[in-house]
């Protein structure tokens, strides 16, 4: 019995049908991953990496199809033949980015916004090719929809992939926990400790990549970086320890991606990216505006009080 | 004032090599691309120093400091520490970064950074645990930072904030300290609360090396001290190095401070901003 069926048994209980739950479950659970990676991609500051090594997969995803057509006579649009496309266009626009700073005077941003223009602009032109060579190529239909994200095409071999990813991820993170902490915070300090601070830095790279690439499919190549980021600086403003923020990002980045996932096979039949993160974004704005300390409220009310304190009389000074 | 906890470890564990130099730099060369901001410097500091790194902005203080750690490429040169190749040793050493070097908006407490000074001891997969915690309380009791343990670093003032780093290095109870502008941007009371500190450690038989930027104060701080414009203007103890003549050919003969000796009223360096290029 897989891992699968006692979550499909449960829901026919509630006489959902089985496709809904696996593409719910699967939604949730690259929601969880993305936000909870996202929280190091966004304390980083590394929302644009982000972006691009997402755009850039558009190019290995197509990519990947047309080698499997040759291969095998028809094109596959399972996770198993096109993530590995995508992390290699992906980090292949990563690693041509660097270059390009290593050895001009480019700088970052410029660098790997040459690096999306470059491969996004070659995926579509890609995609666009593969849906002209039609009836040759059987099975591109929706190969369009890694654009926008499509949770509804998600079968139960992807999900089961999403999920051992996703497990992998977890346990990476677990186990290098305190490395990712203290690299993230202060990386100059982690090296005059002796740490390994190269594989560090590549291992967080690698969780990032495979993060986007298995959200790809539910929320699409143009919207991915949303749910790593939006999450993230939801969960921000609630928590003041690391834990606790990867926690309520993966929480926030699970909730939309369920729900996002729903609305989204709901009889609307709209692109799921869009309606994943409107909703991570509601949650961000709520948070942002709510949240006891940091929110938008919490501060005005500090400095209301502040100003009134001061109208009576000196401010107690801090001991320092 | 400075209340100091005993040290586990106890005095003098800086001066168990008492046959060579605690740090001994020899021909050191760093650069960022191809313009070495440090150029064939040499020097040694004795175990048990309290010693000052003192130049003008872009002389490349800091960028001595990386370059020894290794977090800067070396061009050329020769770094030991208690005699061995400090890249396969790091327990001897603790770093003190700038503070602005760092976004103190990271959600962490003060206990959690201050517990950072433990991860290169522990090594790959340990967290710490009951011994780790007793530590770094320990630390932040010598910084006098034991009440703000629960408190969130992006809530400490600049002066608190510094002596988070503080414990954090202390925690490492390492022989050779490297502190990199410890004082930018602390009050007063904070600097003399460190400099306490910083001599209190010296006399444990420790070595401390300070990036420093107050010409006037580096005769009441520091025992030795070492003039840098890129090169090794004169290194060794102040009484002997830390003269008109030899600050002023740092400095480029722009120096409005009187030095010590000097029948003129003391001004700090008003010319000089805490921040350097990194």
């Amino acid at each position: 019995m897989s891992p699968v069926e006692p979550i499909l048994a449960l829901g026919q209980l509630f006489e959902l049908d089985s496709t809904l739950i696996t593409v719910a479950v699967g939604a949730a659970l690259i929601g969880a991953v993305s936000g909870g990676l996202g929280s190091f991609a966004y304390l980083r500051r590394q929302g644009l990496v982000g972006d691009i090594v997402s755009h850039s997969s558009l190019l290995g995803i197509v990519a990947a199809f047309v080698v499997s057509w040759m291969v095998t006579g028809a094109g596959s649009k399972s996770l198993v033949v096109l993530v590995p496309g995508a992390i290699i266009a992906g980090v292949g626009a990563l690693l041509l980015s660097r270059e390009i700073q290593a050895r001009t005077t480019i700088k970052e941003d410029t660098s790997l916004g040459l690096m999306l223009a470059i491969f996004f602009g070659s995926g579509l032109f890609l995609l666009r090719w593969v849906q002209r060579q039609s009836p040759a190529i059987q099975g591109h239909t929706g190969l369009e929809d890694y654009i926008f994200g499509m949770a509804a095409a998600m079968t139960r071999s992807d999900l089961a992939m999403i999920a051992i990813l996703g497990a992998v991820s977890a346990v990476v993170l677990a186990l290098f926990w305190k490395e990712f902490q203290l690299f993230t915070f202060d990386p100059g300090y982690a090296r005059s400790l002796g740490l390994r601070t190269t594989l560090i830095d590549t291992l967080m790279l690698t969780l990032l990549v495979l993060g986007i690439v298995i959200g790809i499919q539910s929320v699409g190549v143009v919207l991915m970086i949303s749910l790593l980021v939006t999450p993230a600086s939801a969960a921000r403003q609630w928590t003041k320890r690391l834990g606790s923020m990867v926690g309520l990002s993966a929480l926030f980045g699970g909730v939309s991606g369920l729900l996002g996932a729903l609305i989204s096979a709901s009889e609307l039949r709209v692109p799921t990216g869009p309606v994943v993160v409107l909703i991570a974004t509601a949650i961000f704005l709520f948070s942002i505006l709510m949240a006891p300390g940091r929110g938008v409220i919490a501060r005005a009310r500090t400095r209301r009080r502040a100003a009134a304190a001061l109208a009576l009389g000196p401010p107690n000074t801090e001991v320092r | 004032m400075m209340r100091f906890a005993p040290r586990s470890s106890g005095p003098g564990k800086g001066s168990r090599d008492d046959s060579g130099p605690a740090l001994e730099i020899a021909g050191l060369s760093v650069a960022y691309d191809a313009v070495p901001a440090v150029w064939n410097a040499s020097f040694d500091v004795a175990p048990g120093t309290l010693m000052a790194i003192v130049g003008p902005n872009g002389a490349g203080k800091s960028t001595l400091l990386k370059g020894l750690l290794g977090m800067l490429p070396r061009l050329a040169g020769r770094v030991r520490v208690f005699g061995r190749d400090p890249a396969h040793d790091r327990g001897e050493i603790a770093y003190v970064p700038q503070r602005s070097s760092v976004d103190w908006d990271f959600p962490a407490t003060v206990l959690d950074v201050v517990l950072m000074g433990t991860y290169g001891r522990l090594g790959w997969f340990r967290r710490p645990g009951k011994k780790e915690r007793a530590a770094a309380l320990e630390a932040l009791q010598m910084v006098e930072m034991d009440e703000f343990k629960k408190r969130q670093i992006a809530e400490l003032s600049g002066g608190q904030q510094q002596r988070v780093f503080l414990a954090r290095a202390l925690v490492q109870d390492a022989s050779l300290y490297l502190m990199d502008e410890p004082f930018a941007g602390v009050d007063a009371v904070t600097e003399r609360a460190i400099v306490m500190l910083l001599k209190r450690l010296r006399d444990e038989g420790r070595t401390i090396v300070v990036v420093h930027h107050d010409l006037s104060t580096v005769p009441d701080y520091f025992d030795s001290v070492t003039l840098l414009d890129r090169r090794v203007i004169a290194s060794g103890p102040v009484s002997e190095v830390f003269t008109r003549a030899r600050v002023e050919e740092t400095y480029g003969g722009r120096v409005r401070t009187a030095l010590p000796g000097e029948a003129v009223a003391s001004v700090t360096d008003q010319d000089a901003p805490a921040d350097e290029p990194r």
